[in-house]
């Protein structure tokens, strides 16, 4: 068993709106360049259990990305996720959306599943635990800065 | 040069063979000749050897020489661009999401009280 990376952090609006923001709005803020072609027309993340999550280019391709694997709003996202690889190495990535209070929400990332990524992944993980630590008071800056 | 971990050639593509991803656990235990690991590899020699090729352009084993054969070893700079190009997707993708889904809440607040 490989211990998930977890992310935990809080956004300034209540659950329901962060998770339409997470899955109707999935476009509009994934960041393009974590894509198969690297700057795709449209970014589709079908909202309902078994929904496909893929991209579709500028000549009309549809690249399949993920699969929606749970859809209880506003709480729980999960989704399989198997950008740019196969399906069968798929990781799987968790969201849970829960009231913090004041119309807060706090966002937890669970992305795990590693193992099927083959003999390397433990070391990748452990590797990257350290790095989840040393980004978050970066990311919180980052936000605060431009919320004010 | 750290190779894009997802891209073609890059890390990802490289292990999502299973005798590459047996490669990669026998060389944790430390570095081993062509002929090493085709012993304990249902694979020939010639076949390893393509295996190690795609490997090392990978960016994930490199090669030396040790007395008179090329042994193989695991590299760190592949796993760390691994571990870079996670942080990166992350960090950049929750950064966005968080900046997208405060303003939009916030214009809302605006249109309702102008």
């Amino acid at each position: 068993m490989i211990e998930p990376l977890e992310l935990i952090f809080e956004i300034d609006c209540p659950p329901d709106h962060a998770f339409g923001v997470w899955t109707e709005r999935f476009d509009q803020w994934w960041p393009r360049g974590h894509s198969v072609s690297g700057d795709p027309v449209e970014i589709v993340l079908e909202p309902r259990a078994g929904g496909r999550i893929y991209e579709r280019t500028a000549d009309g391709t549809e690249i399949d990305w993920g699969e929606v694997t749970v859809w209880q709003p506003p709480e729980r996202l999960a989704y399989l996720w198997h950008i740019r690889r196969d399906r069968a190495d798929a990781t799987d990535v968790e969201l849970t959306f829960s009231e913090a209070g004041d119309g807060t929400t706090r966002l937890r990332i669970l992305h795990s599943g590693w193992e099927r990524l083959g003999a390397g992944a433990d070391e990748w993980r452990n590797a990257n635990r350290g790095g989840w630590n040393g980004l978050l008071p970066h990311f919180t800056s980052f936000l605060d800065s431009k919320e004010t | 040069m750290p190779v894009d971990p997802v891209g073609a050639g890059g890390a990802f593509e490289a292990l999502s063979d299973p005798n590459r991803r047996t490669i990669v656990e026998l060389l944790r235990d430390g570095p081993r000749s062509v002929g090493e690991l085709a012993d304990d590899m249902p694979i020939s020699r010639p076949a390893v050897s393509r295996h190690l090729r795609l490997l090392r352009e990978a960016g994930l084993v490199t090669e030396e020489p040790l007395g008179t054969r090329n042994v193989y070893r695991l590299h760190d700079e592949g796993v760390d661009a691994l571990q870079a190009y996670l942080i990166d997707v992350w960090g950049d993708a929750a950064a966005r999401f968080r900046i997208v889904a405060t303003n939009t809440t916030n214009r809302s607040k605006r249109a309702r009280k102008p």
